[in-house]
């Protein structure tokens, strides 16, 4: 039976774009076929809730019921993966209960796959969080995603800056993730369905919407090169699940 | 199922004869189908609009609002054929777009047929223009205009491969009479009782070569 696997995604810092890598990876893995469940940790009102309705269940990851939902429902659960977007501020103490209740050692013993996104925002105390994170990820996954919501540099003009960074963490992937039209996604905020469904021109339920064809086309666009920066990094593989000919939204 | 084209006259010089050829087309279309739709994205030249106010609205690609506005019209299968005048500063700009949007995918879908009309110079700016068309638009859709009054001369090699389409140079007075706003190109055919008068002719054959494009995207399509 494949293992379980927990993705984090998470920074310290709000606005970064962590509700949104999270949707792009439940669109991925829908199209690839892995089964999936989410959880939203914007409790009470949840964003990523709002897109993904059916598999994303808003808990409260500070209380230990909410913790046993999670955690406790891995091995019965059905879904190979279990994505969690953890809400701003949250990562480092969220990363700390996991370390308290065993999961990290569970993982570091290769019972559970554990990977953490930590998307990165453009400023110093940012990057900072990276130091912090970096001392719960022992045998887990460190994806430091750079999410270009605006045009920021990452600090790539400044070597020194970036280096001490982006090379303190052994075995750390970086993650680029590309800017999409503000317009596009905008529309998909009120659209409030997930990308795939607004690429297809569907509505929440299924039904034919008419969203703007030159929006779509963008959305699609910009969709195609997530996945292939999650293709690069193998995400699949990591859960455990080869690439099944042409995905559902690439048909 | 009935198509729709959508013709895109360009170039990424300016001065070419653009305007000069969406407008004639433009009418050339409503005097055969009895309706067609024109887009001027000309900021910086003489403007499609000035000439064909009634058929013709602006549009602009510099921001996603325009793009919306023209691509969300134009991508529809409604049977009334468009004209797109794209002024050279939009060329990079569009073709970027409808290549990140899947204009071209997307149009075949619906059974929409855009058509390239590219006016031909000599000009490295030009050349490496076509280039960049060749790459992402099929043969079929790709047409060089060889304006006569612009290039003279022979035609740059990489664009006398494919499809090209004619347009012999009028006398400077006679251009100069074209070029008033009056001007109808229909209207003229229409007026003009000598058949034989240069002006007569020269509009003839454009329009004969309208109506074989259009008759070659009917077959493409059968």
């Amino acid at each position: 039976m494949a293992k379980p696997v927990v993705i984090v995604v998470g920074a310290d810092k709000g606005g970064v774009g962590k509700t949104t890598v999270s949707r792009t990876l439940l669109d991925y893995f829908n199209a690839n076929s892995v089964p999936t469940r989410a959880f939203d940790t914007e409790s009470p009102r949840g964003t990523l809730k709002r897109f993904h309705p059916d598999i994303t269940e808003i808990v409260d990851m500070t209380t230990t019921s909410d913790q046993m939902k999670i955690f406790d429902t891995l091995n019965a659960a059905s879904p190979s993966v279990t994505v969690i977007d953890v809400r701003a501020g949250l990562l480092s103490p969220s990363l700390a209960s996991l370390r308290d209740i065993g999961f990290l050692d569970a993982a570091k013993s290769g019972q559970i796959t554990f990977a953490v996104f930590h998307i990165l925002g453009p400023s110093i105390a940012s990057l900072d969080e990276i130091a912090e994170t970096a001392n719960f990820m022992q045998g887990a996954k460190y994806f430091l995603v750079k999410n270009f919501i605006n045009n920021t540099s990452f600090f790539e003009w400044d070597q020194a800056t970036y280096n001490s960074y982006f090379h303190r963490i052994k075995d750390a992937t970086e993650l680029t993730i590309p800017k999409l039209n503000e317009m596009a996604y905008e529309q998909v905020e009120v659209a409030s369905v997930p990308f795939l469904k607004f690429v297809a021109n569907k509505g929440r339920d299924e039904e034919a919407a008419n969203y703007s064809f030159v929006l779509r086309g963008y959305v699609r666009h910009w969709l195609s090169n997530v996945w292939t920066e999650f293709d690069r990094i193998k995400l699949t593989d990591l859960v455990g699940s080869g690439k099944m000919g042409a995905r559902m939204g690439e048909k | 199922m009935h198509i729709t084209p959508v013709y895109i006259v360009c170039s990424p010089r300016p001065l070419v004869g653009k305007t000069l050829v969406a407008r004639q087309l433009s009418e050339f279309l409503l005097l055969k189908n009895g309706t067609v739709a024109a887009f001027d994205i000309n900021l910086k030249e003489p403007s499609l609009l000035d000439y064909l106010p009634q058929t013709t609205e602006t549009a602009e690609v510099n921001n996603t609002f325009g793009k919306m506005a023209l691509m969300d019209r134009v991508i529809v299968n409604d049977g009334v054929s468009k004209v797109i005048d794209l002024g050279f500063h939009a060329f990079d700009e569009f073709f970027l777009m409808s290549e990140e949007i899947g204009f071209m995918k997307e149009a075949a879908r619906r059974g929409v047929a855009p058509i390239i009309l590219f006016l031909a110079d000599s000009d490295r700016l030009s050349t490496a223009g076509y280039a960049v068309l060749e790459r992402h638009i099929p043969p079929t859709a790709l047409v060089v205009i060889e304006n006569e009054y612009v290039v003279r001369g022979e035609l740059v090699e990489s664009m006398a491969h494919g499809r090209v389409l004619r347009i012999a140079a009028l006398p400077t007075f006679l251009k100069t009479y074209i070029d008033r706003l009056t001007f109808s190109f229909t209207g003229y055919l229409r007026g003009e009782q000598d058949s034989s008068t240069e002006l007569h002719q020269w509009i003839r054959r454009n329009y004969i070569s309208f109506r074989e494009l259009e008759m070659s995207l009917t077959l493409q399509r059968s």
